[in-house]
Order: C-alpha cells, then sequence, then structure tokens
C-alpha cells in the first residue's frame, strides 16, 4: 500500500500532497520537511530508494523517489509494493501530467492544483494502484473534462456564492453552530481580506 | 496542504459536495479528502449524500464519490455504505466496479464485519472480464492476505491458475509478492512454485518481474532449506540473475541485486562466496546505499585466509569516509567480522589488536566502547598475546594527550580505561 505521495521543489515547497493515512497537520508539515532534507542529499546518479524517515511510519516503510528538473515526486510505500513497479508508476504519472498539461512545469502544478489531484485520483485510490496504464487515465480524464465543459465549468458558478465569500466578514459567523445535538464550536479567526 | 487547517470549513465544504454539478462535486470531495477525518463531527452528515451519489446515473459522480470516500471513510460510514458499494462491484461499467473493489479494502479495514458477505463477490472479481478490475481484486486480496496470510491459503489454486495464464506485469508481480508470504505456512506450495517461477525467470524481459520472482525463490528455499540437493540448480539460476542485476549499470538495480544476495547469503553462503569479487568492487561505489548493502554482504563471506584482505581493504575506506554515520557503520562491521563465531577467522590476534589500536585513532566516533570492549575480551582470553598487548595499550597511554585533547566526548575515553585496565590487570609485563 501506498502510504503518501509527496511533491516538492528543489525548495522544500509543497507542490502536491496526499497522504492515505491519517496524520495530524503539525505531523504532515514535519514528514514533508523530513523528506525533503533526506531527499535533498541524494545525488542525481543514486538508487532511487530510501529507508528511514522515522516520522512517516515503522521499519517497512522505504521512500521510493524520482527527481524531474525542479521538482521531486516521492511515494513512501510498504514491503507490498514492489519497487521498481513504484518507480515505474511514477514515471506514468509524469507522462500522464505532461500529456494532460502539454510540456507541464511546476508552474502548473501550482496553478491547477486541482486538476492534478483529479489525476491523481485516477492512478492511485485510497492507497493502492488503479490504474497503470497511460491511455486509460488520459481518456477518464478527458471524459470528465468534456462533462465539466458541458456543465459551463467554474464561471458559471452561481453568482450568490461568488459575492457571498467577497462579503464574508468573520466576526459575524456564529460561536456556535447548534443543530439537533451537534454542537460545533467555530474557532475565533483573525480578519481576512 | 501548506498547513493550514480547513476544519471550521467542513459543513461548507458538504454543501459543495451535495451540489448538482459535476464541477462543483468534485471540488468538494477533493476538499473532503484533503481534509475530513475520524474526529470531523459534520461526517455523518456526508452518508445520505453519498449514498444518493453512489446511485447516481452518471458514472462519474459516482466515481468521484468513491475516490473521495475512500480518503476519509470511518467505522460508521463503512457500516453504513458496504452494501451500496457491494452491489456496485457488479456495476455495468468496469470504471466503477474497479473502483468499488479498490474501496472495500479500506471499508473492510474499518468495519472488519463486512469481510465474510462481500467475499463471494471479490472472489468472482479475480476472474472479471476486464483486465483493470482483475488486477484491482488481485490487489485487495493480496492486501488482506498480507495481513492474514491463514485465511486465504485456500485461494492459493486460484492464484496458480491467474498465474500461469495472466500476462499483465502488475498483476503477476502482486501475485508472486503474495506467494512470497504465503510459503512459510505452506511449504508444499513452495516446491509447486519453483517450476513455474523458473520459467518466468527465463523467460521475462520486465526486470521488476524478474527481481521479483527471484525474491520469491528465495523465499521458497529458505523455508524449504532442509538441505535438499536438488534446488542448488534453483539457487545457482538466483545467484546469476543476481549477478546480472549487480553488475548492470543502473544504480537501482544493484541496489536491489545486493539486498537479494543478503537474503540468500543467510541460508546458503557458499553460493555466494563465488562472487566476492563483484561485492568487494561495489564497496568503491560512489552510492552510500550500495556500500551499506555491500557491507551487510561481506559478514558472510569471510574465511581465515581472505580476512585480513577485507579488513585492509575496509581501513582504505574508512581512511576515506567523509560521513561520520558511514565510518561508523564500517567501524562496526570490522569488529563484527573479526569477532564473529568466537573469533574463528582469526590466525594472528597481534595483528587484531594493531587493527584495533589504529582504529582509536578515529575522530568522533560514538563505537569506542566496541573497541574497548574487544581489547578487553582479547586481552583476557589470548594468553600468548598478553605481552604484545600490554606493550601496545602502554603506548597507547603515553599517546594519551593526544586522545584527549580531541574536542569531542567521544567515546574514545571507553578505550583509554580499557588500556588502564590491561596495564594494572597484566602489569607483570610492563616494562
Amino acid at each position: 500500500m501506498i502510504q503518501a505521495i509527496l511533491v516538492f521543489n528543489n525548495h522544500g515547497k509543497p507542490r502536491l500532497v496526499r497522504f492515505y493515512q491519517r496524520f495530524v497537520k503539525e505531523i504532515q508539515q514535519q514528514i514533508v520537511r523530513e523528506t525533503f532534507h533526506l531527499v535533498l542529499k541524494r545525488d542525481d546518479n543514486i538508487c532511487n530508494f530510501l529507508e528511514g524517515g522515522s516520522l512517516i511510519g515503522g521499519s517497512d516503510y522505504k521512500l521510493i523517489y524520482r527527481h524531474y528538473a525542479t521538482l521531486y515526486f516521492v511515494f513512501c510505500v510498504d514491503s507490498s509494493e514492489s519497487e521498481l513497479g513504484i518507480l515505474d508508476l511514477i514515471q506514468v504519472f509524469v507522462e500522464t501530467l505532461d500529456k494532460c498539461f502539454e510540456n507541464v512545469c511546476e508552474l502548473d502544478l501550482i496553478f491547477h492544483m486541482d486538476k492534478v489531484h483529479y489525476i491523481l485520483q485516477e492512478v492511485v485510490m485510497g492507497g493502492m494502484v488503479l490504474e497503470t496504464n497511460m491511455n486509460e487515465i488520459v481518456a477518464q480524464i478527458e471524459a470528465q473534462n468534456r462533462l465539466e465543459k458541458s456543465e459551463g465549468g467554474l464561471s458559471a458558478a452561481p453568482a450568490r456564492a461568488v459575492s457571498a465569500v467577497k462579503n464574508i466578514n468573520l466576526p459575524e459567523i456564529p460561536r456556535n453552530i447548534n443543530i439537533g445535538d451537534l454542537n460545533i464550536k467555530v474557532p475565533n479567526l483573525s480578519q481576512f481580506v | 496542504m501548506l498547513g493550514y487547517d480547513i476544519s471550521w470549513a467542513a459543513f461548507n465544504i458538504i454543501e459543495v459536495m451535495s451540489a448538482s454539478k459535476f464541477t462543483f462535486k468534485r471540488i468538494g470531495y477533493l476538499a473532503a479528502s484533503q481534509s475530513f477525518h475520524e474526529g470531523t463531527d459534520v461526517i455523518m452528515l456526508t452518508t445520505n449524500q453519498i449514498r444518493k451519489d453512489l446511485s447516481s446515473p452518471s458514472q462519474y459522480d459516482t466515481g468521484v464519490a468513491l475516490t473521495g470516500l475512500s480518503c476519509f471513510v470511518t467505522p460508521d460510514l463503512a457500516r453504513d455504505l458496504a452494501n451500496d458499494i457491494m452491489t456496485l462491484m457488479s456495476h455495468t461499467k468496469p470504471y466503477i466496479r474497479k473502483k468499488a473493489v479498490l474501496i472495500m479494502y479500506k471499508v473492510f479495514l474499518k468495519y472488519p464485519e463486512s469481510l465474510r458477505p462481500a467475499f463471494p463477490r471479490l472472489k468472482e472479481k479475480l476472474e472479471d472480464p476486464d483486465p483493470g478490475v482483475q488486477s484491482a481484486a488481485v490487489n485487495v486480496i493480496c492486501e488482506l492476505a498480507r495481513r492474514n496470510p491463514k485465511n486465504y491459503l485456500s485461494l492459493a489454486p486460484l492464484f496458480f491458475k491467474l498465474m500461469t495464464s495472466s500476462t499483465n506485469n502488475w498483476v503477476l508481480i502482486k501475485i508472486i509478492k503474495l506467494f512470497g508470504a504465503l510459503t512459510p505456512l505452506e511449504p508444499r506450495l513452495g516446491k509447486k512454485l519453483i517450476e513455474p517461477l523458473t520459467n518466468l525467470i527465463h523467460s521475462t524481459s520486465a526486470m521488476s518481474l524478474l527481481y521479483e520472482c527471484v525474491n520469491t525463490v528465495i523465499a521458497v528455499l529458505i523455508s524449504l532449506s532442509s538441505g535438499m540437493p536438488n534446488h542448488s540448480a534453483s539457487i545457482q539460476l538466483c545467484v546469476q540473475k543476481l549477478r546480472i542485476l549487480i553488475e548492470d549499470s543502473d544504480q537501482n538495480l544493484k541496489y536491489l541485486g545486493l539486498l537479494a544476495m543478503s537474503k540468500i547469503l543467510k541460508t546458503h553462503p557458499k553460493s555466494v562466496q563465488s562472487h566476492k569479487d563483484l561485492i568487494l568492487q561495489c564497496l568503491d561505489d560512489k552510492d552510500e546505499s550500495i556500500r551499506l548493502r555491500a557491507l551487510d554482504l561481506l559478514y558472510g563471506m569471510v574465511s581465515k585466509k581472505n580476512l585480513m584482505e577485507i579488513v585492509k581493504k575496509l581501513m582504505t575506506h574508512v581512511d576515506k569516509a567523509e560521513g561520520t554515520t558511514y565510518r561508523d557503520e564500517l567501524l562496526t562491521k570490522i569488529i563484527d567480522i573479526c569477532s564473529q563465531s568466537n573469533y574463528q577467522y582469526i590466525t594472528n590476534f597481534e595483528w587484531y589488536i594493531s587493527i584495533l589500536v589504529e582504529l582509536t585513532r578515529l575522530e568522533g566516533t560514538r563505537h569506542g566502547h566496541l573497541i574497548a570492549a574487544q581489547m578487553l575480551d582479547v586481552a583476557i582470553r589470548v594468553k600468548a598475546i598478553r605481552k604484545f598487548a600490554v606493550s601496545q595499550m602502554s603506548a597507547l597511554l603515553d599517546s594519551a594527550h593526544l586522545l584527549a585533547s580531541s574536542t569531542q566526548r567521544n567515546g574514545i575515553c571507553e578505550v583509554l580505561y580499557a588500556a588502564a585496565w590491561i596495564c594494572g590487570e597484566f602489569s607483570e609485563h610492563l616494562q
């Protein structure tokens, strides 16, 4: 099973973070930082398998990574996955990104984070490999894109929703939301423009 | 992703998930998959929404719901939705079947009682006409079997058939890994596997598959290791193939080859010994992980004749080694190799003492106590060299000011303790 998929750039900024196991957000950030430091030390012509990274689990886990230009793609897997197979999968994922974005670069991952997630969702689901054939994956993504286009895309969002977000004034949000026997306490957030 | 908490928006996310348009629904489920977890209060509000989406006429709505659910399924959600997902396993579209089969694993993890009713259907999916669904079913059963191998031994014949008939590399790799996990429990299974695995090894061109086959053959042979001579051919074949892997210029293959060799080493050390030259070559590699693996292998390859030569080579590495972890690793290994099986391979203890003294000159090591323990051990047990040992120790103590002046509080102080003890205990040899 794949436990996490991380993509970050040469300075350690995360570009895609997907955990298939629950971690608190501070631990998540710590894992990303630690993985970055481990992977940064590696030269380009040594092997792509790393054991270690104490945070993300016990001794069964290893990190399999690939370095493309400015990005590191890291998959944290356990011993039920074949190492060379996962290396292959990273390649398939990157090639799919390339096909869907046409000469993909880091900016695409920054500005179209949601699309990258949708592509990843067709490759790996719930920590297990869903599809390894690039053509299949691309076909599914294109079908969903067509569906989205036919619905008018995001620009057709209800005007109310857009103006609601624009006019959001946080201090006016109720402190407590009580629905039936649900009791949600709304945290105190600072003003944001 | 950047570390900002969005749990306050949980309810809004649910509202977006219930949008009728696919575009918005997709966004809602994505946000949910990134932020919902078992502690989210409002997660039970999603049950009905997900149920509606699972029975939606549009396959992409269902797909998006399944994908999102796989990331935040809780025991309650699993219990409520298990039946719906089970019906989806027989959906007309293979896209949905694939996803439904894969999510069943997560559902089983959270709500184990759902395994029993769903299992017959899961078994059916192993013979599904669509290769994607078949591979998803293999994936799920392999994961389940790894957790609990005994219950799945009965499926072995079915997997055997799949292994011999399938051409999809991923499926084959999973099945072969599964057999590797099952063979310790059922030696007869291992015997039957040797032949098809050997055939696969000869016929495949995919390195990943080759590696997994070799690994499983090794596992089989370890479980059968009651010394059956006719398996030496298989061992030879494995070692030969591993040698090809290690000689490859691709670092990854080298690493994996060395990893597998060390497994063979534990039960069949003789077969590995003929490749000593290759392993020694790997010690010179630029890649630290490969050097560490080669070190592990060396442990089993020493003999009385080559011990000194190997240790000499390791000492040159110790001098060259940059980082202290690698150096420490080398040090521990040198000591391990020399002291294994009660110093079986050492012919000249005086030489060993001089090696230990040389090791004390290393800066910043954490293993001073190891060197100290070795010195004490040898001095006490080998009467003949006590005189030599004492002379070396007193020389060491004389140069103690050199050792003590190093700024790091490292384990070298322990060596001084050992040196002083030896000189004191065997003071009759002091000049």
